[in-house]
């Protein structure tokens, strides 16, 4: 009886259409769960507040900008660092930070500062994600550039983290 | 010559054509690992809003500035600095890495409100109830002073919105 019906050199083809299958399927899931608006976001450890809002950009607005700061002091926007503490010295430390706050700024949609008023100031917030233990005079410091009047974004967001249950609740 | 043209076309036709699937499959396998690598779950994170004067410079309004509850925050213990989770205590290595810290709970931050001093935050809510049950039109200032770190001052914020204070604001830096 001869039970090896294949001879060992005869050329065995493996069908490779449900691997495929599953290979792009696996492919179409990452596309779809990977949000590329989060790219803006450092990986950072945030402050927990039970009163905070959460945090759910308009998907159609434009994209809002994203100030990270870690817990060193070092500032990053759209993955470039503008100011860092070990880098940065002296009484125009913040001038880079400054200059992109000021590009920023000049993007934002305007509108009068008072109605009626001619003077336009910037109506678009800026988000400020903080690590917990970054010290706050970084904090203050930013909002005192923002509030310069050749810049006036004068809406923060404080990006911090919603407790466990809330974020349940919502 | 015509049939001799027309046995090749039928050789060609006859002929098994296979597609080549080893690149295609390298490619997708790429895809599949980026997509994978880059991956970051979409984490609920909330905001609190804040208000900056929109008119500094330029003030010319004659409103009467109302007194301000000012809540002044110092360090009283640092406290020491360990690595977030337990993980054990912060040594000089994660520093120079520049690894993430906590403060331990040795940490004491003492909570100035008028003549009042505390360290509990219970009783900062507690004050601060009793000032916003007074006047609930107050504004509240939080003054955090050296070494106060984002953490302890979201705590107070967190407990003056709770209360109901709508006008919160902060003192400018301590640095000059």
């Amino acid at each position: 009886m001869n039970l090896n019906k294949h001879s060992a050199e005869t050329d065995m083809e493996m069908d490779m259409t449900p691997m495929i299958d599953v290979v792009f399927l696996l492919i179409i899931f990452f596309m779809v769960i990977t949000d590329l608006s989060q790219q803006d976001l450092e990986e950072l450890e945030m402050a927990v507040a039970k009163n905070a809002v959460p945090d759910k950009p308009d998907p159609k607005a434009p994209p809002r900008p994203i100030l990270n700061v870690k817990h060193t002091g070092v500032m990053i926007l759209k993955r470039n660092t503008y100011f860092d503490p070990e880098v940065d010295k002296g009484p125009k430390k913040y001038q880079r930070l400054r200059d992109q706050l000021y590009l920023i700024a000049q993007q934002m949609k305007k509108a009068p500062i008072e109605p009626g008023a001619s003077r336009m100031v910037p109506d678009d917030p800026l988000m400020i994600r903080v690590d917990a233990s970054t010290d706050f005079k970084y904090v203050q410091d930013i909002m005192k550039e923002c509030g310069d009047t050749s810049i006036s974004i004068w809406k923060l967001q404080i990006g911090v983290k919603v407790p466990q249950e809330n974020a349940a609740k919502k | 010559m015509a049939r001799r043209k027309r046995n090749i076309l039928a050789g060609i036709a006859s002929q098994s054509c296979k597609l080549e699937m080893t690149p295609m499959i390298d490619v997708t396998f790429l895809l599949l690992i980026f997509f994978m690598c880059t991956l970051k779950f979409k984490t609920l994170e909330g905001k609190l809003s804040a208000f900056l004067p929109k008119d500094v410079g330029v003030n010319t309004s004659d409103a009467i500035p109302k007194e301000k509850i000012e809540i002044r925050m110092d360090i009283r213990t640092a406290g020491a600095k360990v690595k977030p989770k337990g993980k054990g205590a912060y040594t000089q290595e994660d520093a120079d890495a520049k690894n993430r810290f906590v403060f331990d709970d040795s940490r004491v931050i003492r909570y100035s409100i008028g003549p009042k001093q505390t360290t509990d935050l219970a009783e900062v809510e507690r004050t601060l109830k009793t000032f916003f049950a007074q006047d609930p039109t107050r504004p509240a200032t939080i003054d955090p002073r050296e070494g106060i770190v984002v953490t302890d001052v979201v705590d107070v914020l967190d407990i003056a919105m709770n209360v109901g204070f709508k006008d919160i604001t902060f003192v400018g830096s301590y640095e000059k």
